[in-house]
């Protein structure tokens, strides 16, 4: 076996309590190198086809790599592959800090959980296996995710957790999966997880990890240590992703009151920059990190204040897009959706598309709860209470998501629900961003600005973000094999940029890590190859669970009506412009031009395997 | 008069918020700006061009990098961080 893998997995069945160790072939490894790419190979082969992600079949997939446990920068990440509640299509989500390097070192690639536990449990893994511990006082308390966090290292020293909250009990379909204020956050891997009645995966272990080089490993890393602290990332390491608010706002791509609008009246009292100025609470990183992204900002909620981690994606979701410009707010609700285990994106976007329904009045069976509208904060904080527990029948139903939201209310309310594939859009005005709009509309995991980075052709200046054309759209297939590459070996993305800087690029890089790492005389060339398969084997899985061409698009509130803002004013997806992107990016592909795949194309990649039954 | 509004890094590198320049194209117009804010060189402008991760939105609409693309009097530059993640 190659340095760097043990060659194996451990799969838990919760139904039987059984745990075995399955070897993974290094062909297998070669092709898919690790995280997320692992992890879709290892789900594939788990599951059968059209699979309830939420029933007893299902199966989730934790996913280590090659470099998780070396000292190069950004490597302690995980992924987490499972089926989306939420969309029904591949989710793949990552993570980092301990769990990683605790549950890689417990001697396993790969952790892989299948069926239903008889009783809310724990599982702990580490060298000697997993076992099942019943949780019955961790299940259905008030207690948020860091409480129960402490709890559970007090009484399991030495194990990393990771853990779902209240909403992954109740099912919430955009629940997410915590560990140690960090999150796997988009899809609903809490909701399987509680499906399965597991309350938190525990991981220790010190099983040493082998390197074929250690010296070129450690030249490597501090070499890109070095680099990671260069212009490339001044941008994450001064201002943190905060930084987007008050650009996004003045390019007009700063989704507004559900989509409604490009610019907030609002956005100066949110700016990165003005959280910085009057709230800054110094920064933090993940687990051997040397870029330090995280940003911490003062909130203040009555007499209690709290230091807050905050996001982009979190600030917009729960500002802008619900129309809330007081910052206090936005950090309470980015702090209450940590606690209960609920994707901040998802969650604004769902409450952002009820405020528009109830304004419309198109929530009037809804009593009180159909008052809500843009801008109230309170409505804000006690509806992210009442998804995350279904306790009352506006939070039982955006619980479920935009799309199925959209479904029971009727009349229009689909025209305007924020979703691809049932995945709420992030925080990319579509209409100014016009390669992500084909980036959001193709995805496999629904609308999603992390593996595709669509909208990096968008900003290079290269092309026309209001009309992008051809180029574009190929230009849109590399930053997706990019993508997972990164999300495979593992790394973080905030490193693009100083791969970029590299001579050869990420995939020399990449090829130039594995080596040292692994002993594999493995190029660009084939890392490259190995970017494709990995795409191409989450588009197949979509494909086994009944993806069809209809729902590679974008709701008609961005191709029917126009932006009225500032520089976006008249800005429009024309829809046929969107399908002359789609059928380039199938054809960049090597797609047929349905979508589809040909057998031919999936051996090419080595794919028949898992998928022999698809044409 | 062009004005070149600064967001992100290079405004804190700057200092300020916005820039009055006069300018006929955007290689003028940054290299007016470093000479106004010296403290942008290295990171954002080197010789009053665009380091590699920023761009510039000629009245926050088209997004470009060609020193060359003509300004008219009133034009407003955006510069910015072209790497937008998060």
């Amino acid at each position: 076996m190659a340095a760097g893998y043990f060659g194996r997995y451990l799969r838990l069945d919760l139904t039987t309590g059984v745990s075995t160790r399955v070897p993974i072939d290094e062909a297998t490894l070669r092709h898919f190198i690790g995280g997320v790419g692992l992890g879709t190979v290892l789900l594939t082969r788990e599951t059968s086809a059209r699979f309830d992600p939420l029933g007893e079949e299902s199966c989730v997939a934790f996913a280590f790599s090659p470099l998780v446990g070396t000292p190069i920068t950004t490597s302690a990440k995980f992924a987490v592959v499972c089926k989306s509640p939420l969309t029904g299509r591949l989710n793949d989500a990552l993570s980092s800090s301990d769990f990683a390097v605790l549950g890689k070192r417990s001697g396993h690639d790969a952790i892989v959980l299948r069926g239903r536990a008889e009783e809310p449990c724990i599982v702990l893994i580490d060298e000697a296996g997993a076992r099942i511990e019943p949780c019955a006082d961790l299940w259905g308390t008030e207690k948020g995710i860091s409480q129960l966090d402490e709890q559970l290292q007090k009484r399991h020293p030495g194990f990393a957790f990771a853990i779902i909250g209240t909403a992954g009990e109740h099912g919430v379909r955009y629940a997410t999966l915590s560990n140690g204020g960090r999150h796997a956050g988009r899809g609903g891997i809490g909701a399987v997880l509680g499906s399965m009645r597991v309350k938190a995966v525990g991981v220790r272990g010190r099983s040493p990890i082998s390197l074929h080089a250690p010296n070129d490993v450690l030249e490597i890393s501090r070499d890109l240590a070095k680099r990671s602290l260069g212009n490339a990332t001044a941008k994450y390491r001064e201002l943190g992703t905060v930084a987007n608010l008050a650009t996004f706002n003045r390019l007009a791509v700063l989704p507004t009151r559900n989509f409604q609008s490009s610019q907030f009246e609002g956005a100066d009292a949110l700016s990165g920059e003005q959280l910085q100025a009057t709230r800054a609470q110094g920064r933090g990183s993940c687990r051997n990190c040397t870029i330090g992204c995280e940003h911490f900002f003062s909130a203040r909620r009555g007499n209690e204040t709290n230091r807050v981690k905050m996001e982009y994606e979190s600030l917009f979701a729960l500002g802008p897009l619900c129309g809330v410009d007081d910052p206090d707010t936005v950090l309470a609700a980015s702090h209450l959706c940590d606690e209960f285990g609920l994707d901040t994106i998802s969650a604004g976007g769902t409450i952002a598309f009820a405020m528009e329904c109830a304004e419309r009045g198109m929530l009037e069976s809804y009593g009180e709860e159909s008052t809500i509208r843009f801008g109230d904060a309170e409505a804000l904080l006690e509806l992210l209470g009442h998804i995350a527990r279904r306790d009352t029948p506006l939070g039982d139903l955006l619980a479920d998501g935009s799309q199925r939201a959209a479904d029971v209310i009727g009349g229009d309310a689909p025209d305007f629900a924020p979703h691809v594939k049932g995945m709420e859009i992030p925080g990319y005005e579509p209409r100014g961003l016009q390669t992500m709009a084909l980036g959001f509309a193709v995805g496999t995991r629904g609308a999603d600005h992390n593996r595709s980075g669509a909208y990096e052709v968008d900003f290079s200046g290269e092309v026309d973000r209001f009309a992008p054309n051809e180029h574009a759209a190929r230009l849109a297939v590399q930053t997706e094999n990019r993508a997972s590459v990164i999300d495979s070996l593992i790394l973080c993305k905030f490193l693009r940029g100083v791969f970029a800087e590299t001579e050869g690029g990420l995939y020399a890089a990449a090829s130039h890590m594995l080596r040292a790492v692994t002993g594999w005389a493995i190029d660009a060339a084939e890392i490259e190859v190995a970017a494709e398969r990995i795409c191409l084997a989450k588009k197949l899985f979509n494909i086994r669970e009944g993806w069809s061409r209809s729902e590679d698009t974008l709701p008609k509130r961005f191709t029917e009506q126009a932006l009225q803002d500032g520089p976006a004013k008249g800005a429009v997806v024309q829809i046929a412009d969107l399908e002359k992107l789609i059928a380039t990016y199938y054809e960049t592909r090597g797609w047929r031009s349905d979508g589809s795949v040909s057998q031919e194309h999936i051996r090419t990649y080595a794919l028949d395997r898992e998928f022999a039954s698809l044409t | 008069m062009v004005r070149i509004e600064l967001y992100g890094v290079p405004r804190l590198r700057a200092g300020v918020q916005a820039v009055d320049v006069q300018a006929s194209t955007i290689g003028d117009a940054l290299l007016q700006l470093q000479r106004a804010c010296p403290q942008l060189e290295p990171d954002v402008l080197t010789g009053g061009k665009l380091n590699a991760a920023y761009v510039v939105a000629i009245d926050g609409g088209t997004l470009t990098r060609d020193p060359q693309v003509p300004l008219n009097a009133g034009d407003t530059l955006v510069l910015l961080t072209s790497q937008a993640g998060g």
